[in-house]
């Protein structure tokens, strides 16, 4: 037993910062199990009791004392707005294993949670170079050539990029992944056009492959297959509406294109 | 013999790059990102050869998704990181997003009465493609949930290969 587990902590403080820890993980992309685990686990070891409602939207938790189950803060915070960061959840569950072990008070794991909060994404246009490549690279995986690869990737590229503008200026995401899906789509759709590679569909279907919601969706089925119904829903109704945009933004190229034979 | 090893090979060397761009788009740690493309191009090439020895779409992504799982969770001590970090964009990979696309353009094609009275399979087609693309994720949410599931919800730290066997 260290002293810093004596340290008298104020329970509203508590409830703060477990919900902030929680919510925080939510929209980097964590799954109701992963939030509930590392939470519990920094409750536990200040010697507090941890119930919570998970959703997509928010967190509902019940702190309570567990030397003094009286003593009791029921909060509610809303999540903000998704932003996918894997980092983040490998650093709030460093965090919460060095609480555990003891080397954290809890005023430094505020403190620690400020500092992860701030620790920056890959820059947009790696962001933007990697997805173009990826997608193209996908495109020939699936039996494209090379010029199948270009298109995907000059399509994908400046897709991720406009989207990353449209998202900065506020629009609503839906917009963005219309947007995204329209001009990726348009510029892939070209290669059908002008009958350049040898499977230009394949360009086509691969160049949106980016906005495809893959975090929200399996987080979605494995919220499911963990008992977490509610959040489960509000994921998958989530990823659904992004992949209806996907098929409208391209719905939009093969209409002014005129590619019907796809 | 020699040709489906060279197939593989360049399927793995395609699905590691994929895997890492992924990697890349979700923020998985700079230092951890060789690992996720190593998973994600081993599980796609698992899936490839499983596929040529045609054991079928679903079965073979299941296998491959759950190898990548349980191999996330060595990897992830290597690396230190949660193994969902890892295995998420490696799985990403294998996500059928072609099937979820189709599905959602046959169900636009469907309010257009000259389509439909064209392409008269068009409601098989939507039916197929949406179980395809659900078995799909169920394969690969699995797959990356394997230690919840296998475990009884222990923290991945907790397992150990050597302690195991």
């Amino acid at each position: 037993m260290n002293n810093l587990q004596n340290e008298k902590i104020n329970i509203n403080e508590m409830a703060t910062f477990l919900l902030d820890t929680g919510v925080f993980l939510v929209s980097s992309g964590a799954h109701s199990g992963r939030v509930w685990r590392n939470c519990n686990r920094m409750a536990k070891h200040w010697g507090f009791q941890f119930n919570v409602n998970l959703n997509y939207t928010g967190m509902l938790l019940t702190v309570s004392d567990a030397s003094n189950p009286e003593v009791a803060v029921t909060r509610f915070q809303s999540t903000p707005p998704s932003h996918i960061h894997m980092a983040v959840l490998s650093k709030v569950s460093h965090l919460s294993w060095r609480v555990t072990d003891g080397d954290l008070s809890f005023a430094d794991a505020k403190q620690e949670l400020e500092l992860i909060k701030t620790h920056a994404h890959y820059p947009y246009w790696v962001v933007a170079l990697a997805v173009g490549l990826s997608c193209g690279l996908l495109a020939t995986l699936a039996g494209g050539n090379i010029v199948d690869l270009l298109f995907a990737f000059v399509a994908a590229t400046t897709g991720s990029l406009s989207r990353y503008f449209i998202v900065k200026n506020k629009f609503n995401i839906f917009l963005a992944a219309i947007m995204a899906a329209f001009i990726s789509s348009f510029i892939a759709g070209l290669d059908t056009i002008w009958g350049l590679g040898a499977m230009p569909e394949l360009a086509l279907a691969t160049s949106v492959l980016y906005l495809i919601p893959g975090v929200p969706l399996l987080n979605s089925v494995i919220d499911l297959l963990e008992g977490y119904y509610s959040a489960s829903l509000t994921r998958g109704l989530f990823a659904a509406s992004l992949l209806f945009c996907i098929a409208i933004g391209m719905t939009m190229t093969i209409t002014i294109l005129g590619i019907s034979n796809f | 013999m020699i040709d489906l090893i060279l197939a593989v090979l360049l399927d793995f060397s395609l699905a590691f790059f994929v895997a890492c761009c992924w990697g890349i788009l979700f923020g998985t740690p700079f230092k951890a990102l060789w690992m996720v493309g190593l998973l994600g191009g081993f599980g796609h090439a698992l899936r490839f050869v499983l596929l040529d020895f045609e054991v079928g779409l679903i079965a073979s992504t299941f296998v491959a998704s759950i190898v990548v799982g349980l191999s996330g969770i060595a990897g992830a001590h290597k690396v230190h990181t949660p193994p969902v970090v890892l295995t998420m964009p490696a799985c990403i990979t294998m996500i059928p997003g072609l099937y979820a696309y189709r599905t959602m353009l046959a169900l636009i094609k469907l309010s257009d009465k000259s389509i439909l009275d064209h392409q008269t399979d068009i409601i098989p087609n939507i039916a197929h493609n949406a179980v395809l693309t659900f078995s799909l994720l169920i394969a690969l949410a699995v797959g990356i949930s394997v230690s919840a599931i296998f475990f009884r919800n222990k923290s991945a730290k907790d397992i150990r290969w050597s302690k195991l066997i």
